[in-house]
């Protein structure tokens, strides 16, 4: 071999060192062992599946990323149909029409996320016990999976909780929709011992954590504050000032008898004719902040003195 | 020609053919890692205007930042790396860098090992609402008030919230059984809200002694000037039948102010009856009252610890169960609070509170078509603050409480798919009352008509869900629930002469009782109705209806308080997809939810709540370079206050209060080049809220300095964004 013949021959060869492949096995194209599947779910077929290698479970560094039959399943029938009519499934789908049963869908990804401390209530958990997939709300070959982002988060559990869906909307409400509050801050889905999904192990732990000022303990306090915040109010949404369920009098008035025999009304610009000189006439116990313009520290106060008494100071 | 030949002769061609072989499809497809791997990095920039005055953008401006200003700059970037080898995520996001509510986060992990982030989080809430006033100080700890010749003369106020937080936190893989997670997050809040000052005094009042009767009402702002800090570690141990994890939680409450008082009052006020009074100052007047400082909320900690998991009995049987113990205090100094504190008394309050938290749940299959779970879930806060007469004759209260929450549920698999529930609720609460006969005046006189130390609540519910098709899917499910619970104790003693005895209400005197019973513990009676369809009318339309139905029955040994609700509720969804490109969706949704009140004041309250809502959207692409959507969504919503007086003096009946949104939103993005695209957005929105809280036909509520509060009720805008983004990679 002359020297020129050696020197191409060595560049050939030098530039095979040089693009020494990654992990993947030649035929695979995305995850580890998903040459049989690729073959016909390629770029060319099914691009938007692909997208499942820019998560968290195509990192192939990660000796715990699944492959496809991981999730799906052997498939032996789906590989390796070799008729003309429809290929069966495989065997484990995740669409809206599967076949496979809930849980066979959520057992794949239970076998990783079972133990994760986020998820370690999922069994007996309410989404758990109404045969919620995982799959329902998340989408694992998208490259940003929607829930999971704050700003389309919401869109996601609308899908079924419609009554939350409205209340957003309502002028009152937390900044769910603005995307700075997302229904995962909380609630955790996959299961809490809190009652509807609470993140912490009650409702007034979960709103504490940002309203915490409310949490006291103080000398005058207001029982229904400190055992649960829902009493009062409806985070979701609401048309009245400060996420009220409805209106003083009338929320106050669901527990506490009214000061006397005076009806609600609003002003009309002259003393109301049955106004009392007293502590309430008919306009000021509706209007304004009704109940809550003396009773102002309604939430409970430190105030040792009398004044305190009854949240007026 | 014959070098070349001889240079590529057949051995250097097979050596090219092999490297082609084994590397050519890694090498070659550049089109193929971008569609797998998720290196990216962009940066968007833009600009915003919206067309509207401030108080038009007001209610759809509490949150998003525009609230303050009718342009800004629209700035994101979002960085993804992901080292190949190693694993390695690095993340950077920035949004809404122009408005107050940004955020930047960053995070590196190297996935399967350890993993840290950081963020930055604003928000600023503002208030829809100003105040017309002539304070001085408005958001001070000593605001003064300045009586307002005529209504409007004054000065506007706005009110905001800010919030900034910081978060750090982390997690570390020691093993494959073992990691460590932690996590810091403060936030500062700082601004103020509108809140209210209000007296009565009289010669004869105890407490709110003035020469002659005379009240006033104002409007005050308590300012917020406080830091929260929240810590989290845990440790997580798994198996592979089992997960435990051990954690302590800690947060903590600043507030730099510890209270607030009007500074003075300057000039007569208009008092509730709308005569002029003079609020005086000294002792024994209304302007002392009135000059008494507000506690703001006190510094608050609390530490828990708790322990979590699961465990797998075998593949049928599992078990998840939590145990969690909290020591809540609060320590605050009155005088540091600047609160006055009567001879005796502590110096501060030494609150301290334990809640232990126990829950044990199973999921069990007994059969293979038979799944059975069952839970169970107990409270304890056991209040251990010293008692002391904090007012003349009142003694801060107890406030320990028990709960039990408990379910249990049956589910079988019919054949053709069909499953039924059966599953039943109980529910516990025990709240620390005073005991029968006892003196101690916990609960201020006339405060409260009666209470009960504790309820139960059983609910029976029954569900079945039925492929009526391949296609259509049903559920239906009914529940039934009561509550109950122990004797009422009378607190309804009116006599000022103390001490009181607390007295059982009986049954049989419900005739002669008047006061209203707390609506969270008188009996109920629930039955709620709730059907679904999901309906795959064809590969291209699907369709989704619930409907729900309730009724609430209440009692108690009383003539007065709530007597009854009712609500119900109805929603379709459907989407289709008009081609491979275009896709439309749409919603409609009707609510409606009733109470009924009666009063011990001599009337009857109908309260009535409609809701109707309903949107339809279209999103496609014109071309491989245009996609563009449209929405198109409203609301109405109506609160009709149904008063019927049995007071023959009564001023008048409450109109209804009204809300309703029309909002058009149109999207589009242009692809200059495969490296950057256009993005605008177009947004009108119209809504309007007709409510009688601050102004009614056109007449406003005045405070007792002529000050007033409002908020324009139409308020109309439209938002113009336009946007470049360029992905750098």
């Amino acid at each position: 071999m002359s020297l020129l013949r050696r020197l191409v021959t060595w560049c050939i060869a030098a530039g095979a060192l040089a693009c020494a492949p990654a992990v993947f096995a030649a035929d695979d194209l995305v995850l580890k062992g998903d040459a049989a599947c690729t073959a016909c779910h390629d770029d060319a077929d099914g691009p938007e599946l692909l997208a499942i290698g820019k998560t968290r479970h195509g990192t192939q560094a990660d000796a715990r990323t699944p492959s496809c039959t991981s999730c799906h399943g052997a498939s032996k029938d789906h590989l390796g149909y070799k008729g003309s009519g429809k290929r069966p499934h495989p065997d484990v789908t995740f669409g809206a029409k599967s076949a496979a049963s809930t849980d066979a869908r959520n057992g794949a990804c239970q076998d990783c996320h079972a133990r994760d401390s986020k998820r370690n209530h999922w069994d007996g958990s309410t989404h758990q016990a109404r045969d919620v997939t995982c799959a329902a709300c998340h989408k694992v070959h998208a490259a940003k999976d929607p829930v999971r982002n704050k700003l389309t988060q919401s869109e996601v559990c609308f899908a079924c909780h419609k009554e939350q869906r409205n209340l957003v909307n309502k002028p009152s409400h937390h900044p769910v929709l603005e995307g700075k509050v997302a229904c995962s801050d909380c609630h955790n889905p996959h299961g809490s011992t809190g009652p509807s999904l609470m993140k912490r192990n009650s409702v007034v732990e979960t709103c504490y954590t940002c309203h915490m000022e409310k949490r006291g303990p103080v000398v005058h306090s207001h029982q229904p504050v400190t055992e649960d915040c829902s009493i009062c109010h409806n985070p979701h949404g609401t048309t009245t000032e400060s996420l009220l369920k409805s209106r003083p009098p009338f929320l106050c008035n669901s527990c506490h008898t009214p000061h006397g025999p005076i009806q609600p009304a609003v002003t009309t610009g002259t003393a109301p004719a049955n106004a009392v000189s007293g502590w309430w006439n008919p306009t000021v116990i509706t209007q304004g902040k009704s109940c809550v313009s003396c009773h102002s520290q309604i939430h409970g106060s430190n105030n040792p003195t009398s004044a305190g008494q009854r949240f007026f100071r | 020609m014959k070098t070349r030949e001889k240079l590529f002769g057949f051995q250097q061609k097979l050596l090219v053919l092999a490297m082609l072989a084994a590397f050519g499809p890694a090498h070659a497809d550049e089109g193929l890692d971008k569609l797998i791997k998720p290196d990216t990095a962009s940066v968007s920039a833009g600009v915003a205007v919206e067309m509207g005055s401030q108080k038009d953008r007001s209610i759809m401006g509490q949150y998003n930042g525009w609230s303050d200003t009718s342009s800004a700059l629209l700035l994101d970037f979002d960085y993804v790396q992901r080292n190949e080898d190693t694993g390695t995520w690095t993340t950077a996001e920035g949004r809404n860098l122009g408005l107050d509510n940004r955020e930047l986060r960053f995070s590196r992990d190297t996935q399967g090992h350890w993993k840290f982030y950081g963020e930055i989080n604003e928000q600023v809430r503002h208030d829809p609402h100003t105040l017309n006033s002539g304070m001085t100080g408005v958001g001070s700890a000593t605001p003064a008030v300045n009586t307002l010749a005529v209504v409007g003369a004054g000065a506007e106020n706005s009110f905001n919230i800010k919030r900034r937080s910081y978060t750090l936190g982390g997690d570390f893989r020691v093993n494959s059984g073992l990691t460590l997670e932690g996590n810091l997050k403060s936030e500062s809040k700082s601004g103020a809200v509108r809140s209210g000052i209000g007296n009565y005094c009289g010669p004869v009042i105890a407490g709110y002694r003035c020469a002659t009767n005379a009240g006033a009402l104002l409007a005050l702002a308590l300012p917020v000037n406080s830091t929260t800090l929240q810590v989290e570690a845990k440790a997580n141990w798994t198996g592979s039948d089992y997960g435990v994890t051990v954690g302590y939680y800690s947060s903590s409450f600043t507030n730099d102010l510890g209270s607030v008082r009007l500074g003075s009052i300057n000039g007569n006020l208009v008092d509730l009856a709308g005569a002029a009074v003079v609020p005086g100052s000294g002792t024994n007047t209304l302007g002392d009252l009135l000059l008494q400082p507000v506690a703001l909320a006190p510094d608050n900690q609390a530490h828990q610890f708790y322990v979590s998991g699961n465990y797998d009995f075998n593949s049928i049987l599992h078990f998840t169960g939590l145990y969690s113990k909290t020591h809540a205090t609060q320590n605050e100094s009155f005088a540091a609070q600047g609160l006055t504190v009567g001879a005796g008394l502590p110096a501060s309050l030494n609150a301290a509170v334990d809640t232990t938290v126990a829950q044990a749940g199973f999921t069990a299959r007994p059969l293979p078509k038979m799944n059975v779970l069952g839970n169970v879930r107990y409270e304890d806060v056991s209040d251990a603050t010293p008692k002391a007469l904090y007012g003349v004759t009142y003694i801060n209260p107890n406030n320990s409480s028990q709960k039990i929450n408990s379910k249990a549920e049956v589910s079988y698999n019919f054949p053709d798919r069909i499953r039924g529930t059966l599953g039943i609720d109980y529910n516990w609460v025990k709240r620390n009352v005073p005991a029968v006969g006892s003196t101690d005046l916990v609960i201020p006189t006339g405060s409260l008509t009666s209470i009960r130390e504790h309820t139960n609540e059983v609910t029976v519910r029954a569900e079945l869900r039925l492929p009526l098709t391949e296609e259509l899917n049903g559920s239906l499910a009914y529940l039934q629930s009561y509550r109950n619970g122990s004797h009422w104790i009378n607190l309804g003693n009116t006599s000022a002469a103390y001490p009181q005895t607390y007295q059982p209400v009986r049954w049989a005197d419900a005739y002669s009782v008047t006061g209203i019973f707390p609506s969270n513990m008188v009996d109920r009676r629930r039955d709620k109705v709730r059907g679904a369809v999901d309906w795959a009318a064809s590969d291209k339309l699907s369709l989704q209806m619930a409907l729900e139905q309730g009724f609430d029955d209440f009692s108690a040994p009383t003539t007065t308080g709530l007597h009854g609700g009712s609500m119900n509720s109805v929603a379709v969804d459907a989407t289709y997809a008009l081609n491979d490109t275009w896709k439309a969706t749409g919603y409609v949704n009707y609510g409606e939810q009733i109470v009924n009140q009666n009063h011990s004041s001599g009337y009857i309250a109908r309260i009535a709540n409609t809701t109707s809502t309903a949107g339809v959207g279209v999103t496609g692409k014109f071309s491989s370079k245009l996609e563009v959507g449209a929405d198109l969504s409203m609301m109405g919503d109506v609160t009709h206050y149904g008063l019927e007086s049995g007071n023959s003096s009564a001023a008048g009946k409450l109109p209804d209060v009204s809300y309703h949104v029309l909002a058009l939103k149109l999207f589009g993005k242009y692809a200059l080049d495969s490296q950057s695209d256009i993005r605008f957005e177009v947004i009108s929105q119209n809504l309007g809220w007709d409510e009688w809280t601050w102004a009614s036909a056109g007449v406003p509520f005045a405070y007792s300095d002529n000050a007033t509060v409002s908020m324009q009720p139409n308020q109309s805008v439209t938002y113009v964004g336009v946007k470049y983004v360029y992905k750098i990679k």
